[in-house]
């Protein structure tokens, strides 16, 4: 009990510090704001002839573009940053475990990232006038929090790949376009060929697109909902549990390589 | 039980070189050192850059494995109990990284009393007296990145101490600090050491070491070469002299043949502005003089002082003229 109240202050105190960190950063607020709003503005303006009814999609989408971008750049990062300044090995050396730290971390990122959202979603409202309604709010709210989970998770799997893995981690930038398109994030994946739909249900951004456009836009059942909720908490379970093993081999890699410091 | 016991440590740096035909090269960075330091204890790693001085204190502070050996702090185990160990200490490292940069003295602190499982009212009190005890009192809003070294490496200080740890390491602490800063610093540790707390601190700085630790460990390409009271190493030199000479622009080879000669133990240079200061260490004293000038022939030479040596000559003759005080 008292250590879950400790650890809970520590996400805390690393959430707090990863955003006062990170909003004076121009490549975050470029990559959580900036682009989200021109993929909003050019996914409203080739959708405007067909009417307001999908422009919640496009806001929703949109959003989840700038959530994907940030977890891929910013949490992916979130350990290769902190040995760069020199703030690694201090964090190794305290009690509160490394993994605890990076979910912090994580979480400010991914909740500022939802911020993208509100953007896109004031954006189409007072931009280009379209009258926005979310269909299903309550069940909404319950998929925006599953897909902070899911997220945050994915964020402690990855950060550990791309320092145990500097080869991995140049892929960063092939890995952005092609999720917004495999997980469905701006289209449905219907328009896709087959053969990709297996690779899209093994994403946890694609049941985090479908649980949240579909309590947005409306026309999901309650099975299709449930289905995505499901699958984004076995997801989050496996990446807490994969990230657990990878920060221990990652943590015991650097003691023997002496990879914590940059010296 | 000793707050620190070392025993036949050792560390080993795989690099590989080359890129076509990669070879595996081995750097021995500890070689088999052993060591104790009681509770309340002020002990001092003496060495020149590279001598294995952080790479020990890596290995105890458990963010380095040893490659040999064992090690233990506090009764515990470096590789294998590294968790209880964690609360208990507290180490820096010379040098201005370890903190955020782009936030202020008071966040910085603010975040690691929760990493250090510091409860908030005590942290609340304790961040103000910290910062009142390294001088920073007034400055603590100010962003890290505004701060001069010598801030940077008392704020450092404060952070090692939130969580009021019974033992520290202090990586090279006065690195890079100005004459008034590192003297600060120094009075810090001494108060701390007043405080009962056990310290390890490493340094290459002679007159430091000289002048705040019980024991000192001259430490030279990761091995040991001596350990002693700060008086017990002066003995070493104690039937030797020393003789300063002012010379202008002297060659590296002059230098060989200084060492070859019978009446010399050791030589080092200090470069002082337009000339050099040589320190030749010799047993026979003013009566070496003439043989080291007819050496010297034909070079400007100015002043020629013989005086008793000091630590630093007992760390010069140790170290094997390698030292850069």
């Amino acid at each position: 009990m008292i250590k879950l109240s400790v650890y809970a202050r520590a996400i805390l105190a690393s959430a707090e510090m990863s955003f006062r960190e990170t909003m004076t950063d121009g490549f975050v607020v470029f990559g959580i704001f900036v682009q989200p709003l021109i993929i909003a503005i050019l996914g409203l303006w080739m959708l405007r002839d067909r009417g307001g009814d999908y422009a919640i999609f496009v806001v929703v989408g949109s959003g989840l573009t700038g959530l994907w971008s940030s977890l891929l750049f910013i949490s992916g990062n979130s350990i290769t940053h902190e040995r760069w300044t020199g703030t690694l090995e201090t964090l190794v050396g305290v009690p509160t475990p490394l993994g605890v730290i990076v979910f912090g971390k994580n979480l400010a990122n991914v909740l500022q990232s939802m911020g993208s959202m509100a953007v896109s979603y004031l954006l189409a409202s007072l931009l280009f006038g379209y009258p926005l309604t979310v269909a299903e709010p309550l069940l909404f709210g319950i998929s925006l929090i599953l897909t902070v989970i899911a997220f945050v998770s994915f964020g402690l799997v990855i950060a550990p790949i791309f320092v145990m893995n500097p080869d991995v981690q140049r892929w960063q930038n092939g890995l952005e376009f092609p999720v917004y398109i495999l997980a469905g994030f701006l289209f449905p994946i219907a328009l896709l060929p087959g053969w990709t739909t297996p690779i899209s249900y093994l994403l946890a951004p694609y049941w985090a697109a479908q649980a949240l456009h579909l309590t947005s836009s409306g026309g999901g059942t309650q099975t299709q909902i449930l289905v995505s909720w499901g699958m984004l908490l076995f997801f989050s379970m496996i990446y807490i549990f994969v990230s657990r093993v990878l920060f221990r081999v990652m943590l015991r890699k650097a003691r023997i390589e002496a990879t914590l410091g940059l010296e | 039980m000793n707050a620190i016991e070392v025993k036949n440590l050792r560390r080993v740096y795989r690099t590989t070189i080359g890129v076509i035909r990669r070879r595996v090269k081995e750097v021995v960075a500890v070689d088999d050192i052993s060591f104790d330091v009681a509770p309340g204890e002020l002990f001092g790693l003496l060495g020149p850059n590279g001598a294995g001085k952080t790479t020990t204190v890596k290995m105890l502070t458990t963010l380095l494995f040893p490659t040999g050996g064992t090690a233990k702090v506090l009764g515990f185990d470096v590789v294998k109990q590294s968790d209880p160990i964690r609360p208990r200490i507290g180490f820096i490292f010379g040098g201005e990284r370890g903190l955020y940069w782009r936030l202020s003295a008071i966040d910085n602190l603010r975040y690691f009393a929760s990493l250090y499982h510091v409860e908030p009212e005590v942290a609340r009190k304790r961040i103000p007296y910290l910062l009142e005890l390294m001088r920073l009192d007034g400055r603590g809003q100010e962003k890290v990145e505004g701060y001069s070294r010598g801030m940077k490496q008392r704020l450092h200080v404060a952070r090692t101490l939130l969580h009021d740890p019974e033992l520290l390491f202090l990586d090279e602490p006065t690195i890079g600090l100005d004459p008034i800063g590192a003297r600060e610093l120094r009075q810090v540790i001494r108060d701390l050491q007043s405080e009962k707390k056990t310290i390890l601190l490493t340094t290459h700085y002679m007159f430091e070491a000289d002048a705040l630790c019980s024991r000192i460990a001259v430490i030279v390409h990761g091995r040991i070469v001596a350990l002693d009271t700060p008086e017990g190493l002066k003995r070493h030199v104690r039937d030797l002299s020393v003789i300063e000479l002012e010379v202008y622009g002297i060659p590296p080879e002059i230098l060989d043949v200084l060492r070859a000669l019978d009446v010399v133990e050791a030589v080092t240079v200090e470069d002082r502005d337009q000339k050099q200061a040589l320190l030749v260490q010799s047993p026979g004293g003013s009566e070496a003089v003439p043989e080291i000038l007819a050496t010297l022939s034909g070079l400007r030479v100015g002043k020629v002082i013989v005086r008793e040596p000091t630590l630093e000559d007992a760390y010069v003759r140790l170290v094997g003229g390698e030292a850069s005080p």
